[in-house]
């Protein structure tokens, strides 16, 4: 195979790469990610670059106008490397570096709710440490290090059960032993029937630390945790790398089944998220490797298996199902994490293939399977699981909202993070806005609980219709209201008064955009009602999960129909509940168990059987619905 | 062993929409139709009263139709001409309304002016008594241009007017606003969508009872089973007081059923079917006959003889049976 160099621009990056490979792929050899939103197939057009000199064989243009392409402007998913090359990538094609907003306390309408229960399960950690002084061994008093160390520890125990040293622990143990002078702390995991030692050091009293990982399609988060006092020392989050293969599971999907390699190169993209974040945990902390011992992984069943490298083909062929429900606990180095390497990785089981342990994770933080009363648990993310259930029965369904809430597939959309807009005010008269935007700086784009308030203000101001579609009529009133060559837009913010160098806009694309996401949500709330013959107001609490930042505005939500029409009072936002019941399994053995219980219990409906979603989710297609009696306190 | 009848009892009832005006209304119509009004299912005189009965409005067009021949024969030499095949229409068929299509407006074919379709629409009206029904050619902007001459030039007429449709309905629902006259919603075999179009029409200001629903049909063996159950939903939705679908209905029965296969391959080719004469007629009025059982009001029919059959269907549909 010949040979060329590609230099990517403005980074001035040169890589040797072999002919014939698509630009996307090179610039991700390059460590330059593009967006790719539909996964290579040259539909999504986030691609784009330019082609400053050099030839490329171009296999598809999507949606490039004449003047682009005369410009050089290229697809990469649909660019091939013909010979030496220089390519620009725009800043809009790149995915960015940014950091989650996590947990910074804030006054929200709904506002992240902080629940404490790890109090109800007790701390008894995956992992603990313990520090043990051995007699020295004499000529009378020569049993072997191992033994002589099992019958120390089995002393210090609480509770009689095997203890077990794996090989390469062993290998440390008489060097380390005579080097301690015979005092050594030693880490176990601890789980059901043995101790399995994963870590012999010279005596010491630092304590052991954990991660809680929750794998989303869109976003990775770490939280770094004491396993000792059970503090969260540090948190660290950032995009999935997985996304340059796809905006979500399924295309992510298409892309590992395509090749043997393209299998490995998705599972090792999460990996390496997940391993940046935790390096710069270590860094902040002042941390080794070797101290993190013990991992809990919360995704969703797509995550999961391709975090574990399991091939997740059957998952999106009917009849959906996947590899493994429980999925077993395995050593950090099978998996190449960059903690120590006998530490085991536990990740939270699923339900089924749409249904998975990031949402029994969360359901196991509402503890709504140990309660009277019936809870509605919403994860508003791109795969919009529901739970409804107490605890004589749960029921689960998955209804693909996309990635509109977490800022995917909005021409302006973006994470709940600084320079995000996150409350927007229109006068019904001149259309005039009054923007909130996140860190008080100037505006860069629009995150999830930003774009509700936009729909709903939208609406309020007649800008929009019941259907989403935009009154141009009433562009006489303000120039904020136009028409572009593309699109029918409304500017938020004009560049002067943004971060950037372009007018703000939501387009009337964007705005079917959420309203088809809104619109999933609240089919997929009322289908699983109807599966259980319930009425909606029977329902005692509604706990919204979702990455809306620190809250989302619930009479927005109710405004636009996204959330049911019910009191205030029965709704709670918890936030990131995925990544919080990762904390909480690592801190209780109790909990860990009782999550496999859980994912047990749940009982998943298929949606895309029979036509009761299709019904419900054309019917919520409207502001704030077909059947306005549903949404009573919303005026027309 | 006393029997007791079971009768539903039914909250609300099929919104009346009134179509033509005589000149004492300001029209110059000989009737004026009423559509709707049921507080019962279809026929079921014992539940409920069946106001008005369906009425059957025949198909017009301004340019010679591409029919097959079992139907042109039976009008003879006025295909060319729609004044005078209006005028047989009711004058020999019984038509209750006509159903003029102004396919002629389409700018891939005779591009014809909204000003000569308006004339073309005054012709009809002055050549026949009954209320008319008025479409374009399903070319939206033209459409929008045709129509609104039309409802400009027979102001006062209370025509039915078509089509409003999700995307495009503001015009038509203007044009019906200002010179007073009916709108047809159409809506692509979705109750939902026929819903939120009846929601976006009323909201610009034209009252419920100036909308009649086009659940856009299927005909005989080609889907009829889904405007079947959707229709059915409508009227079952009307009873229960859904105001939004308490428009009555409107059908496509004539183009629906003439596109069949069915409808118009010869014995020679398909034997088993048996001679296209009857069959022809048949794919029509089992169509319309189907759909008259879940609360059709409007047929919008072609076939003279298929008329006269349904006609015959719903007199002895709306014998008491109470």
């Amino acid at each position: 195979m010949a040979q060329y160099q590609i230099t990517f621009m403005p980074e001035n990056r040169a890589i040797e790469i072999e002919a014939g490979t698509s630009l996307l792929k090179a610039a991700s050899k390059a460590e330059i990610y593009i967006k790719s939103g539909c996964g290579g197939a040259g539909t999504c057009g986030a691609c784009k670059v330019t082609v400053v000199s050099g030839e490329v064989e171009t296999t598809g243009t999507g949606n490039l106008n004449p003047d682009q392409i005369a410009h050089g402007v290229r697809l990469a998913c649909q660019s091939f490397v013909q010979g030496d090359l220089t390519v620009e990538v725009p800043p809009e094609s790149r995915l960015q570096e940014h950091q989650v907003l996590m947990g910074d306390v804030k006054k929200g309408i709904l506002q992240e709710s902080t629940n404490d229960i790890l109090d109800k399960y007790g701390h008894k950690p995956l992992a603990n440490k313990i520090r043990v002084q051995l007699p020295e061994p004499t000529l009378t008093d020569n049993a072997s290090d191992w033994a002589r160390l099992s019958v120390e520890l089995k002393r210090n125990l609480p509770y009689e059960k095997n203890i077990e040293i794996p090989l390469s622990v062993l290998r440390d143990l008489p060097e380390i032993l005579r080097q301690a002078n015979w005092d050594v702390s030693l880490t176990l995991t601890d789980l059901d029937d043995k101790y399995t030692i994963t870590r012999i050091e010279p005596g010491n009293e630092q304590p052991p630390y954990g991660l809680a990982i929750d794998i989303g399609t869109t976003t990775v988060v770490v939280y770094l945790v004491n396993l000792k006092t059970g503090a969260i020392e540090d948190k660290q989050g950032t995009y999935n790398k997985q996304a340059k293969f796809g905006d979500d599971v399924i295309s992510r999907i298409v892309y590992a089944v395509e090749t043997p390699d393209s299998m490995q190169e998705i599972h090792q993209a999460v990996i390496d998220t997940i391993n940046e974040l935790t390096d710069k945990l270590l860094a902040r902390q002042n941390l080794i490797q070797a101290d993190l011992t013990a991992a809990v992984v919360a995704a969703n069943t797509t995550m999961t298996q391709l975090f574990l490298g399991i091939n997740p083909r059957y998952l999106r062929l009917e009849p959906y199902i996947p590899t493994v429900s429980l999925t077993p606990s395995v050593p950090a180095r099978e998996l190449g994490l960059h903690i120590l390497p006998e530490a085991l990785v536990h990740s939270y089981p699923s339900v089924a293939s749409y249904v998975g342990g990031d949402i029994v994770s969360g359901a196991l933080i509402t503890d709504m399977a140990n309660k009277e009363e019936v809870t509605l648990f919403i994860d508003i993310g791109t795969n919009g699981e529901i739970v409804l259930g107490n605890q004589d029965w749960l029921v689960s369904c998955a209804c693909s909202a996309g990635p509109c809430f977490e800022g995917g597939g909005i021409n302006f959309g973006m994470r709940a993070m600084s320079g995000a807009i996150e409350r927007v005010e229109i006068d019904p008269e001149t259309l005039d806005v009054n923007l909130t935007v996140v860190g008080r700086i100037l505006p860069v784009g629009i995150c999830g609980s930003g774009l509700v308030d936009c729909l709903a203000k939208m609406r309020k101001a007649g800008i929009i219709d019941r259907a989403g579609n935009f009154q141009l009529e009433r562009s006489s009133y303000s120039a904020r209201l136009r028409q572009t060559p593309d699109d029918k837009e409304f500017v938020l913010a004009w560049a002067h008064q943004a971060g950037g160098d372009k007018d703000i806009v939501i387009t009337e694309n964007d705005v079917k955009n959420l309203i088809r996401a809104k619109g999933a949500i609240y089919a997929g709330i009322r289908s699983l009602l109807q599966m259980v013959a319930m009425d909606i107001d029977l329902i005692d609490r509604i706990d919204i999960a979702g990455g809306f930042g620190n809250y989302l505005n619930v009479p927005d939500s109710v405004q636009i129909g996204l959330l049911p029409d019910l009191p205030a009072e029965k709704y709670e936002f918890i936030g990131n509940s995925s990544v919080k019941g990762a904390c909480l399994a690592l801190l209780s053995q109790k909990a860990w168990r009782e999550a496999a219980d859980l994912a047990r219990k749940i009982t998943y409906v298929e949606l895309s059987i029979g036509t009761t979603f299709m019904d419900e989710f054309v019917s919520a297609l409207f502001l704030p619905h077909t059947d306005l009696s549903l949404f009573p306190t919303v005026e027309g | 062993m006393p029997i007791t009848l079971v009768k539903e009892k039914y909250q609300s009832k099929v919104g009346q929409v009134i179509i033509g005006a005589t000149p004492d209304q300001g029209g110059t119509r000989t009737k004026v139709i009423v559509a709707g009004g049921d507080s019962a299912l279809p026929f079921l005189h014992f539940e409920g009263k069946v106001e008005n009965r369906p009425v059957i409005a025949m198909e017009v067009t301004d340019i010679i139709p591409p029919w097959n021949d079992v139907i042109k024969e039976q009008f003879g030499d006025v295909l060319d001409n729609p004044i005078a095949w209006a005028k047989k229409c009711v004058e020999e068929y019984n038509a209750d309304m006509i159903y003029l299509k102004l396919i002629g407006a389409n700018p891939d074919g005779e591009n014809r002016s909204p000003e000569d379709c308006a004339r073309i629409v005054k012709e009809v009206l002055g050549a026949v008594g009954v209320p008319l029904v008025v479409v374009g050619c399903e070319d939206s902007d033209k459409d929008n241009e045709v129509m609104a001459a039309v409802a400009e030039a027979a102001a006062g007429e209370n025509l039915l007017i078509g089509l409003a449709e999700q995307d495009n309905y503001k015009s038509i629902t203007a044009a019906a606003m200002v010179h007073k006259h009916n709108v047809i919603a159409r809506s692509p075999l979705d109750i939902n969508i026929c819903k939120q179009l009846n929601i976006l029409i009323s909201e610009m200001g034209l009252p419920l009872n100036r909308i009649v629903i086009d659940p856009m049909i299927g005909g005989l063996g080609y889907g009829i089973e889904y405007a079947y159950s959707i229709m059915e939903r409508a009227r079952l939705g009307a009873l229960a007081n859904d105001k939004m679908l308490s428009m009555p209905m409107i059908c496509t029965v004539g183009y629906e059923a003439n596109r069949a296969k069915e409808a118009n391959a010869l014995a020679e080719e398909f034997p088993g079917w048996g001679e296209l004469q009857d069959r022809s007629i048949l794919w029509e009025t089992l169509t319309a006959t189907a759909l008259l059982q879940v609360g059709a009001s409007i047929l919008l029919m072609r076939n003279p003889a298929a008329v006269r059959l349904v006609q015959q269907n719903i007199a002895d549909l709306m014998e008491a049976n109470a």
